[in-house]
């Protein structure tokens, strides 16, 4: 698989693909006849060399994967065309009191065991493939007359010199049913119309092609997705660069702050900034929820001591409160306040580590060459933080733009918008793409906007990475602090 | 060899992963011959006879556990020829649709909700057609059968007739309920406020009801609105929309957060509210010896007083027509609504019943909250039949309101923007 491939990964890629079916069919073509015959009956290559069990097992495999999609996966997949075609019907019966149903077809079982039955088939066939020159490469060992492994062997090797193979195997077969089979069945959705009015068991749905795509950019009197995207997308990122930065450069602040040599009892205050994680998030975000709600807390506080006053008379609020966490500027403000306060601590744990990293005699001849604080900073500390913490960077960049938590808890419930188009899409100011996705699915039942929403959720975090990766942290800087 | 090797090995776990697909792909096959078997079992048989023992599965909320397993327990007693097995789970009425619909076939086969999930549950199919209709229609108000039917079918057994919004006011306050400048006016002059909800479609579109105005829902699932023209009692809906603000903007006046009421009503700022019985418990303690309710009161509109409307609300029992034992469903689902039902569920949780009989009760009669529900619904209580995509716009406009048109918009381009962000088809 990594090959060290010349030039072009993507050519790469094709190239060692091409090279399989070549390899393939030589195989077939050069093979003696237990390779032709493994074509039809897959251990045949196996037991021709006297390797029985291997070939039994192979032959076994070929049996179930066949007697599955012959009996199953067909079915299935011969509906992925259409997703079903037989409503369901109901008629209740009286006399046995129970309602009798047709056999209806279920869009979503079609599409979940539909994508699982063609995985399978092309993960089988792949097998097939790789069995037969498997097969050929026995031939060609048993007549350069080399020694042939029996199943102990065979057994011995994958415990010791592929011991990696072993290892790999369980978390791959992991990845490939919990994470990419159900991923494609979720871009599949986002090309269909399963959405309130077509939800299985009931009514059927079925592929629409990239209506849903056009829809999320389209904005008219009565589909605003494409006014709520971009204006949510915005949003996204603006909160993601500053959560992102302000957190950060909170936390190195507050970590030098406290390592500073005339501060006293540093233990307790970092102490007391760790307590703050302590506690569940949930539990802060949703009591600063009713503490900065239009009645809450903060807001009588501020009437009291004549802030919400001020505020009028500057023409910043038009309430007789200060809209906190309602109002779409204040809300914003506000949430990024917050978050900074949440976020600040960890940051702070993480400098404080890296910092102790420095090496003293940097700086030591730093200071010798004249440079003052600020400057050690600039050239040094900095430079060196960013260096280590490059990569967290980057994953915390990608987590605050899913950072569901801090916007859904201080928000939902409180937060109403005023935004007439994007209320028509189920948006908010405030929302994030993750945020708004999760209002279409839990309220609106809308799952194909909502997996189109994820799918562009997705590109993006995808962009930054990449461009992130290839761009900032590459280099060779380390060499600079060695 | 080493493609050999990893070859036999993948072959190996290949069959493994097999075994695990194919009989999860088995059991639905599996079941489905099963139910068949069953109905072909049991097709000659009187239900009544069968050996089989019923399983059910009930949802009610979390305050009515104690009572529902009182009641399923005189179902029980009462049918003493059919063994059941009833579970009972926690799922509060105004949530109901929400984890119904995720996967209407593993949702419970008799369960509570409020009525304005009725739409979306009958577009998903979820509801069993009543088959008694006309028990049910004749022992419940006229107001409850007509809102738990849709195009003509009745889906649903009413068992509380109190689940609309009302004015609470402490009378040692309050001296005149029967318009909004009035109550305004003495809870400004006693240093209170009088709260009300308007950042949601169930509250603020009590206003427009008043005024003659109407919502209807339509075949796609979008929802039509006249609010932009006249009313039939030939009141303009951009007059309704200043009466809204000039009450918004009242200093007495605090619009609370959708679902923050009964925290509101604890701090004991609140001379008057617009609430429902659910919070009466909340009110009393707070108005203490004051504690009085009314219909809504009468509001300035262009001059002349318009009393407020209301949507009323009920609360309904449904059987989920995915169902194994939708008849033996139906029959508790029935039981657990009948008359007797409706008068214990009053004397133990206070619950206002939609059943004629049980309503004609001294002790209901008696009830402040309730005659008060009572009383708005029955001048002029609306059965609001909206689409999905009218919460969210309704919400945005009477927030709008809440904060006094911030922004300076015209009024009529506010409503107009409202009746097409709900034109939008359910999807």
């Amino acid at each position: 698989m990594s090959k060290p491939a010349s030039g072009n990964p993507v050519a790469g890629f094709f190239r060692a693909i091409g090279n399989f079916f070549k390899e393939f069919g030589s195989a077939v073509a050069k093979g003696d006849w237990g390779v032709k015959a493994s074509l039809l009956i897959s251990g045949m290559g196996w037991l021709k060399r006297g390797q029985i069990i291997k070939g039994i097992l192979v032959t076994l495999l070929e049996i179930g994967v066949i007697a599955y999609e012959l009996m199953i996966g067909f079915p299935y997949i011969a509906k992925l065309g259409t997703l079903g075609t037989v409503e369901q019907a109901m008629v209740y019966n009286p006399n046995t009191m129970k309602n009798e149903v047709n056999d209806y077809d279920h869009s979503l079982l079609i599409l979940l065991f539909g994508v699982i039955s063609l995985v399978t088939l092309l993960v089988a066939i792949v097998l097939w493939m790789a069995n037969i020159k498997a097969a050929y490469e026995l031939q060609k060992r048993a007549e350069a007359g080399k020694h042939i492994n029996n199943f102990k062997e065979d057994i011995s090797v994958m415990m010791n010199g592929k011991f990696h193979i072993t290892l790999l195997f369980l978390p791959i077969m992991g990845i490939i049913i919990f994470n990419i089979m159900p991923l494609i069945v979720m871009i599949a959705i986002a090309f269909t119309s399963y959405d309130q009015n077509h939800m299985p068991p009931a009514a059927l749905f079925t592929w629409v092609g990239f209506d849903n795509f056009k829809s999320l950019f389209t904005s008219n009197l009565t589909t605003t997705f494409g006014y709520s995207f971009w204006k949510v997308l915005g949003w996204t990122l603006i909160w993601a660069c500053l959560a992102t930065f302000t957190t950060y450069i909170g936390g190195i602040l507050l970590s030098l702050l406290i390592n500073h040599k005339l501060t006293r009892v540093k233990k307790f205050w970092r102490t007391a900034f760790v307590v703050a994680i302590a506690i569940p998030q949930f539990v802060t975000l949703l009591v600063m929820r009713s503490f900065f709600a239009n009645t809450g807390l903060m807001n009588k506080f501020c009437e009291a001591i004549g802030f919400t006053g001020l505020m009028q008379k500057l023409g910043w609020v038009s309430t007789n409160y200060i809209p906190f966490l309602t109002d779409p500027t204040w809300a914003k403000i506000t949430i990024i306040l917050i978050n900074i306060w949440v976020g600040v601590p960890y940051l702070m744990l993480i400098a404080t580590g890296v910092l102790m990293n420095i090496p003293e005699e940097l700086k030591e001849s730093a200071r010798i060459d004249g440079a003052n604080s600020a400057q050690i900073f600039r050239h040094i500390t900095m430079p060196y933080m960013l260096f280590i913490t490059g990569p967290y960077l980057v994953t915390q960049f990608t987590a605050n733009i899913n950072n569901f938590n801090v916007i859904y808890l201080l928000t939902n419930g409180v937060y109403v918008t005023t935004d007439q188009k994007l209320a028509a899409s189920n948006a908010k100011e405030v929302d994030l793409l993750v945020t708004w996705l999760y209002n279409l699915t839990s309220g609106q039942y809308n799952y194909k906007m909502a997996a189109v929403i994820g799918i562009m959720v997705f590109i993006v975090c995808a962009l930054f990475t990449l461009i992130a990766f290839n761009y900032l942290i590459k280099g060779d800087k380390e060499e600079a602090f060695r | 060899m080493k493609k050999k090797v990893l070859c036999g090995f993948l072959a190996v776990a290949m069959t493994a992963a097999m075994v695990g697909c194919g009989s999860k792909a088995d059991a639905p096959a599996d079941d489905a011959a099963a139910t068949t078997d069953d109905a072909a079992a049991t097709e000659d048989e009187a239900p009544a006879a069968s050996g089989e023992t019923v399983a059910l599965t009930v949802w009610a909320a979390e305050e009515d556990q104690d009572l529902t397993a009182d009641l399923v327990e005189k179902f029980k007693a009462a049918n003493p020829d059919q063994t059941f097995d009833i579970q009972i789970g926690v799922e509060s009425e105004s949530k109901a649709k929400d984890d119904i619909l995720v996967d209407p076939t593993a949702a419970a086969d008799v369960f509570a909700f409020a009525s304005d999930q009725i739409v979306d549950l009958v577009n998903a199919k979820v509801l069993q057609p009543v088959q008694d209709t006309d028990t049910v229609t004749s022992e419940n108000i006229p107001g409850s059968i007509e809102a738990a039917t849709v195009d003509g079918t009745l889906y649903a057994y009413p068992f509380a007739a109190d689940n609309g919004y009302f004015m609470y006011y402490d009378s040692s306050v309050i001296t005149d309920p029967s318009n909004w400048d009035a109550i305004l006016a003495d809870a400004a002059a006693a240093g209170k406020k009088v709260g009300m909800t308007l950042a949601s479609g169930w509250y603020n579109a009590g206003f427009f009801y008043g005024a003659g105005f109407t919502t209807q829902l339509n075949e796609d699932g979008s929802t039509t609105m006249d609010w932009n023209g006249t009313s039939a009692d030939g009141i303009k809906g951009v007059d309704v929309v200043q009466a809204m603000l000039d009450i918004a903007a009242n200093p007495a006046f605090q619009a609370i957060a959708d679902g923050d009421l009964s925290n509101q009503i604890a701090t004991g700022e609140y001379a008057a509210i617009v609430d429902g019985t659910w919070d009466a418990g909340a009110v009393q303690t707070a108005f203490g010896d004051g504690y009085a309710a009314g219909a809504l009161p009468s509001f300035t509109c262009a001059g002349q007083q318009v009393p407020m409307g209301s949507a009323a609300g009920y609360k309904f029992v449904g059987v989920n027509a995915n169902s194994a034992q939708v008849g033996w469903a139906m029959e508790l689902a029935k039981y657990l609504t009948n008359a007797d039902s409706q008068i214990t569920r009053f004397a133990e949780r206070q619950i206002g019943p939609s059943n004629v009989t049980a309503a004609e009760s001294d002790d209901v009669k008696s009830n402040i909250a309730i005659a008060a529900v009572t009383a708005q619904n029955g001048a002029n209580g609306v059965v609001q039949l909206v689409g999905g995509n009218y919460w969210d716009p309704s919400a945005t406009f009477g927030e709008t309101i809440a904060q006094g048109n911030p922004d300076g918009t015209d009024l009529q381009e506010l409503l107009d923007n409202l009746v097409a962000a709900v034109a939008q088809p359910a999807q």
